[in-house]
């Protein structure tokens, strides 16, 4: 050893020789770069949902929860009108209907547990004469920070807001009003508190009178809230409740355009700041195509566009996609046929992934529901069932729906309301839809649209993990 | 025996010459005959001797003949001698002066004439005193009079050894002169009334001149008159006989005594409250130095006076007339305040040159040290403070380091959060650092009851000595890491390589090696330290091994505190020195060199105990550091050059090729012929860091509470490596000199190695300067904590932090209502609520509902604050829980308050045996400091013998 230290090159031959060996191992330990291996989201039932119909009095509430739930533990649900007790639903698959007496305040669904799992209710008021004459359905909806509703302004109808707190907490709320004009401002009452378990009417006629189409976003600064807005159209042309849209994108789907006569009036609205075109395409059964003369709507910035699609559609059932540069919101009215039309509102709404459910139905004698189902990209395939309010469930049927298609889908004849799930299959693309229930009355046809909204079945949990690195940006 | 003058102005002059002797004989000779052949005769001559062994009273007899000499007692002190004498000898005509000698002060031949000349130059004058040198070096300058601060300091206002150059010459005005040569006018000396008896020995002649001051005469240094003294009482050439109490002890007191007797009331007080804080502070020093006797001299000293208020009183009555009146001209004389800083400063400048501490004022210069031989050092001692310190190269390239690193970090410095990679934003400071070290129970977090890492403990301290700002000392330790490692390097390696620009290469290498710039660009803290201490383990292992028996066991506990320091930051430090460590201690048998090693490495383990017992449980720690294990920081598939090549892999590193010349140098040093030995060695601990890196760097490591799973980041052994490496090369480029010097090709082939090996910390400065730290570090990191979450959970209530990660899933972390500070993260939370509160985190962000919020509530979180980016699904899942109020929304924060009522999860009693053991932490930390401390022998080891230790730089002239 030290006769090898000792010499000139024995050392550097050494450490030479030392150094190879090193590279060496180095180079045989590296590892092959591993491809991230990240864990998705989970799918696990939703364990309580809280929903909230506005103004059920003489109308009929509807409650279910689809069977099939991964349960977690048991659980019940509770219709409540304030501290009034309206009823409990215990079994999830059977349906719960029942008329809300008068003078009835907004109605809450609770549900935990095996009830909350794709918790769905809906309101139904249906009225052959007077001023309310016609069918008037709107989805229960959860308090949410933010709700959108697009539709026909104080000068066009009488529109009446209906805010409501299920929460614990107070909420203050905003309510903001874009007309065709631009953002309403000034108007008295724009902020409000709701203490909890409070509701409120709001006519929008005080906020902003003249607007003949107006679309509506009812946030909150704190706290959360149910929005619900009830339109009467003016000259006795029908009644009926703003479905919630969805919140501005800048791809919008309108589902549930029902086929057969009468007027289809689009209407978009832009909060951005900057004028945009959107540019519209419709699904039908046959295909899809862009509207004549109508492909690309103008909307000025803060303001709402309204175009008239009743020849670009020619009465096919059908579906809307918009896409615009900046994010938009949608609605659709759609007006009857006959001596006395009744009105139907639909709006921009989500895929339904994780599956939807409509509570109230209603088919046989002069009234039918049907189900449009749109797929704007690749072909879907869903499963339907229907959920009779007595009796066995009949099997669940299968329907593919082809890209870029609108499939029209009429719902088996059943004793009295019945709701209906549809889900997904797996392989299938995004699938929009929504339930069309009209009834043939004498004197005009009365109609009610209601958007398939995601089901409340299933929620998505991701992957989480402890870390102090939160803290960094 | 008189003179008379031919000119009636001037007054007619006597002389009476006093030659006090006591054990002299060796000085006694030459210092009568200086008396007797005056240019301006003595007219009386009287010699005193205080009962002398050696024959001094003899000598007296011979020269001054047996009637003019008093013999008194052994015990005698000087002014006592003088009194005895005076009492016998009467008054004569005209204006009579008495002129002190000393038996070891020998006065120039004109001395005495010059003295009276300029006493008739100014009437008013009662002392007079000739300028002193030494007696053996006779152009030394010891006084050209003296004086003295209030805590008693004796000031001479010389620099240590000044030559005599004529540059204080003049009549000077002074507080004070010695008494070895003292020309005093008799009726002066009766106002006054002599000196002082109380006094026998140091001190007596500023008393003296005090009280003449006070009496409204002037004291005079006349630097014409020259005199030279041997001070052989002060430098212990014979023994003190009039006193038993230590010469030290005896000199301090009577500097206190003296100071508070003269002062006038107020000034009194101040001088008072001074002496008793800076008595007590040296006190502690002394401790600290390991000099028990000192520390004992100095209280002592103090008690002695505060224990006698009576006397102090009785003398200051004495001493009461005129002292109110004529203080404002004795102030204007004593030592300025600003004296102690620039005495500070003169120390700093001093150790800077590389030549230790050095007490400039009060010193008795001729007997300090002399020629201490740092070698080159020294060379530029004469120049002024400026030129000294820019001087010396290790300070320029600390400078320039300095310089490179701002630029650098532009855009960290000055920033107002320092935080990214893997540091957590430094908030809080050195309180809160000591809170978190000390408290018993962690409220952050989850709750936890792990003990804090030590380097809390550190990172603490170092902020309590920049006034509780803990940014400040992140950024000193982690920004400042280059330059600090440059002169720890510079420093460190003074006594092993010889030429101080191959240091400057070695030192500028070291510090810009690409795990110093990888650690500032990753807010690595943990080898930011170590990278600075590593050198210092080095030079003080190369002292263990190899220095003097004392020195090297200091050096022992020296290194084991370095030791536990840097394994505080970085644990892997402990297991890697240890196997050296041991190897050493094996491969040197010397004696106590296995002890030595045990100390080195017994200290961290003893002080780091509890916490180093959880890291040993769960080795994977060993290879983590200080701050966050986050899999983006290190390169998971490091390759092999990289490794051979420094480079440890992750944000801020240069280019591989950086670091070639610094191999290629090293690898060059193998073909010289000398230190054979050593160079094997440091090769060879260069190969194990490198092997020990590449081992780092494929076992994937799980961070503190198992969220990640990386590889550990090489650092820390690279910089080992690198170490090794440049040692081996510095140590080998004196032959490049020689190279250089033989000419021809060998000239040229030195040339091209000094070029390959500059090439690397030039290379490295220029890429490092060119592209800045842009690594995940930042300067200006948001805080996540918004006000409203911290203002609202000030009561201990707890903040659960959410963020969104690119691949779809979330991770949370729990505050207690405020950012946590540096180390918190550090402590592993227990993994049983953990794991609730990430269940019901991803339960609330996925919007299922449920009873998510309860198990929050359970854990006492009452905010969930989501972080940037705030996706719309999780703002829209948490707007859809009943149970949480949103308080606030943005594209870049949103907050959540839960709306039910929020439990304090009550805290567990803390363990008595955790602070206790803190105690006795912080009482091994001081002892081992104190032992660890250069103590006085090490100071003064080119000290003149007879000196045994610096306490006679304080001793008063005699």
């Amino acid at each position: 050893m030290k006769s090898l230290i000792e010499n000139r090159f024995g050392l550097l031959v050494l450490v030479l020789v030392a150094l190879a060996a090193l590279y060496g191992v180095a180079s045989a330990t590296r590892p092959a770069p591993a491809a991230g291996q990240v864990p998705g989201p989970r799918k696990v039932p939703v364990a309580s949902v809280t929903t909230v119909c506005p103004a059920p009095d003489g109308a009929q509430v509807g409650v279910v929860t689809p069977p099939g739930g991964e349960a977690t533990g048991t659980g019940a649900t509770t219709v409540a009108a304030g501290e009034k007790v309206l009823g409990t639903v215990d079994a999830p698959g059977k349906p719960w209907y029942e008329e809300a007496p008068d003078k009835t305040g907004p109605v809450t669904v609770s549900a935990t547990g095996s009830g909350a799992a794709g918790l769905e209710s809906a309101q139904t008021r249906r009225e052959t004469s007077g001023g309310q004459r016609g069918l008037a359905g709107i989805r229960c909806a959860e308090p949410a920070a933010s709700t959108w509703l697009v539709g026909p302004g104080p000068a066009a109808a009488d529109v009446t807001l209906h805010l409501a707190n299920a929460d614990l907490a107070p909420a203050i709320v905003e309510v903001l009003v874009y007309s065709g004009e631009g953002l309403v401002t000034g108007g008295t009452g724009d902020t409000l508190t709701l203490e909890p378990g409070r509701s409120r009417t709001v006519n929008l006629k005080d906020l902003a009178p003249s607007p003949l189409v107006v679309a509506v976003e009812v946030r909150t600064v704190s706290g959360r809230v149910t929005a619900a807005a009830r339109a009467v159209m003016n000259g006795g042309r029908g009644v009926d409740w703003l479905p919630v849209a969805a919140p501005p994108a800048t791809r919008v789907v309108v589902p549930g355009v029902p086929g057969g006569g009468g007027r289809r009036e689009l209407l978009v609205a832009s909060p951005a700041e900057v004028d945009t075109l959107v540019e519209v395409r419709a699904l039908t059964p046959d295909g899809t195509y862009a509207l004549k003369g109508r492909e690309l709507v103008d909307v000025p910035a803060g303001s709402v566009a309204a175009v008239d699609l009743s020849t670009g559609i020619a009465g096919q059932p059908a579906a809307l996609v918009l896409t615009s540069e900046t994010p938009i919101v949608a609605g659709l009215v759609v007006t009857g046929t006959g001596k006395r039309p009744d009105v139907a509102f639909t709006a921009g709404a989500a895929p339904i992934d994780l599956g939807s459910v409509v509570a109230d139905n209603r088919t046989g004698g002069k009234k039918s529901s049907r189900l449009l189902l749109a797929a704007p990209e690749t072909a879907g395939k869903v499963s339907v069932q229907v959920l009779p309010r007595s009796g066995e469930a009949p099997e669940p049927f299968e329907l593919s729906i082809a890209a870029a298609r609108v499939k029209e889908v009429k719902l088996p004849g059943t004793d009295g309301a019945f709701a209906v799930v549809v889900q997904p299959l797996p392989g299938s693309g995004p699938v929009y839809g929504g339930r069309v229930m009209d009834e043939k009355l004498k004197d005009g046809l009365a109609l009610t649209v209601q958007p398939l909204a995601a089901a409340r079945m299933w929620a998505l949990v991701p992957p989480v993990t402890e870390s102090a690195s939160v803290i960094l940006p | 025996m008189s003179i008379t003058d031919p000119d009636p102005r001037r007054p007619r002059h006597t002389v009476t010459a006093i030659v006090v002797s006591h054990d002299g004989a060796r000085w006694l000779g030459e210092t009568l005959g200086a008396l007797l052949r005056q240019t301006r005769p003595v007219d009386r001559i009287v010699g005193a001797d205080n009962g002398s062994r050696d024959g001094s009273a003899t000598m007296l007899k011979d020269a001054l003949g047996p009637n003019a000499v008093l013999t008194l007692p052994r015990s005698t002190g000087f002014g006592e001698a003088v009194a005895e004498v005076l009492a016998r000898l009467e008054p004569v005509g005209g204006r009579e002066w008495i002129w002190l000698l000393h038996d070891d002060c020998a006065p120039d031949a004109q001395a005495l004439e010059t003295l009276l000349r300029a006493a008739d130059a100014d009437p008013k004058a009662g002392v007079l005193g000739p300028k002193l040198r030494d007696w053996l070096d006779r152009r030394l300058l010891l006084e050209v009079g003296v004086t003295v601060d209030r805590t008693g300091r004796r000031d001479t206002g010389l620099e240590p050894r000044e030559f005599d150059q004529g540059q204080y010459d003049g009549v000077r005005d002074v507080l004070s002169v010695s008494t070895a040569g003292m020309l005093i006018r008799r009726d002066v000396w009766d106002e006054v009334g002599g000196l002082d008896p109380f006094l026998p020995i140091f001190r007596d002649d500023l008393d003296l001149c005090w009280r003449v001051r006070a009496a409204g005469h002037r004291v005079q240094n006349v630097t014409r008159a020259v005199a030279w003294h041997a001070e052989a009482a002060s430098r212990r050439r014979r023994r003190i006989t009039v006193s038993g109490d230590h010469p030290r002890r005896l000199d301090r007191r009577n500097a206190i005594f003296v100071v508070l007797a003269n002062l006038p009331f107020r000034p009194l007080l101040w001088a008072l409250l001074r002496n008793v804080t800076g008595s007590s502070f040296r006190t502690f020093l002394f401790l600290l130095a390991k000099q028990p006797a000192n520390a004992l001299d100095e209280i002592v000293a103090l008690g002695s006076i505060l224990a006698h208020p009576i006397r102090l009183i009785r003398a200051r009555r004495a001493r009461a007339k005129g002292r109110r009146q004529h203080y404002a001209a004795i102030e204007r004389l004593l030592t300025p305040p600003g004296a102690g800083y620039r005495r500070l400063a003169d120390r700093i400048q001093g150790y800077l040159a590389g030549s230790g501490f050095v007490e400039s004022a009060g010193r008795h210069h001729a007997g300090g040290s002399s020629a201490e031989d740092d070698g080159d050092e020294l060379l530029t001692d004469d120049h002024g403070m400026m030129r000294r310190v820019l001087g010396n190269p290790g300070v320029l390239l600390f400078l320039a380091l300095t310089l490179i690193a701002l630029v650098a970090e532009r855009g960290l410095v000055g920033g107002t959060r320092l935080g990214g990679g893997a540091l957590v934003p430094v908030t809080g400071g050195s309180a809160d650092l000591w809170t978190l070290y000390t408290e018993g129970y962690h409220q952050g977090g989850l709750g936890s009851d792990g003990w804090a890492p030590p380097y809390v403990a550190a990172l603490a301290a170092l902020s309590s000595v920049l006034l509780g700002k803990t940014w400040l000392a992140v950024s000193v330790l982690l920004l400042g890491c280059v330059p600090l490692a440059g002169l720890s390097a510079y420093a460190a390696t003074r006594s092993m390589i010889p030429g101080r620009w191959t240091r400057v290469w070695l030192a500028s290498s070291y510090a810009l090696l690409p795990v110093a710039t990888g650690a500032v660009a990753a807010g690595r803290l943990g080898t930011a330290v170590v990278f600075v201490l590593l050198p210092v383990y080095a030079a003080l292992a190369t002292a263990v091994l190899t220095a003097e028996h004392r020195r090297a066991r200091r050096a022992a506990w020296a290194l084991g505190l370095a030791l536990a320091a840097g394994t505080a930051f970085a644990p892997l430090v402990y297991p890697l020195t240890l196997l050296l460590g041991a190897l050493a201690a094996l491969a040197f048998p010397r004696r106590g060199v296995a002890a030595s090693v045990a100390i080195a490495f017994g200290v961290p383990v003893a002080l780091l105990l509890p916490w180093l017992a959880e890291v040993a449980a769960d080795p994977g720690r060993l290879l983590l550091e200080a701050g966050l294990h986050r899999p983006e920081l290190v390169d998971p598939a490091l390759p092999a050059r990289s490794l051979l090549l420094l480079s440890p892999g992750g944000p801020g590193m240069p280019p591989l090729w950086v670091t070639g010349g610094l191999i290629a140098a090293c690898l060059a040093a193998l073909l010289m012929r000398r230190n054979r030995m050593v160079i094997a060695i440091g090769w060879g601990v260069a190969l194990f860091g490198v092997l020990v890196a590449i081992l780092v760097s494929r076992t994937p490591v799980a961070s503190i509470n198992g969220d990640t799973e990386a590889p550990a980041w090489p650092g820390v052994p690279l910089a080992f490596a690198a170490t090794g490496m440049l040692v081996v090369a510095a140590l080998t480029a004196d032959r490049i000199v020689e190279f250089r010097a033989a000419g021809g090709l060998r000239r040229i082939a030195a040339l091209l190695v000094a070029v390959v090996a500059f090439s690397t910390p030039l290379l490295a400065a220029g890429m490092w300067i060119t592209t800045g730290v842009t690594g995940p570090i930042s300067g200006n990191v948001r805080d996540v904590v918004p006000a409203l979450a911290a203002d609202a959970a000030g009561d201990g209530r707890r903040i659960l932090l959410l963020r969104s990660e690119d691949h779809g899933g979330l991770t949370f972390t729990v505050l207690s209502g405020r950012t946590p500070v540096i180390g918190e993260a550090d402590i592993p939370s227990p993994a049983g609520p953990r794991d609730l509160v990430g269940v019901a985190a991803a339960g609330l962000a996925s919007g299922r509902g449920g009873d998510d919020a309860r198990v929050l509530a359970a854990h006492g979180v009452r905010f969930v604050v989501v972080t940037s980016p705030v996706r719309p699904e999780v703002s829209r899942a948490l707007d859809s829980q009943p149970a949480l109020a949103r308080m606030s929304l943005s594209r870049g924060l949103g907050v959540w308050r839960l709306t039910q009522p929020v439990a304090t999860p009550p805290a567990p009693p803390g363990d008595p045996w955790r602070s206790r053991w803190l105690w006795v932490q912080g009482l091994l930390v001081l002892l081992v400091a104190v032992l660890a401390a250069p103590g006085s022998r090490a100071a003064d080891r080119e000290a003149v013998p007879q000196e045994p230790s610096e306490t006679a730089r304080e001793l008063a002239t005699r």
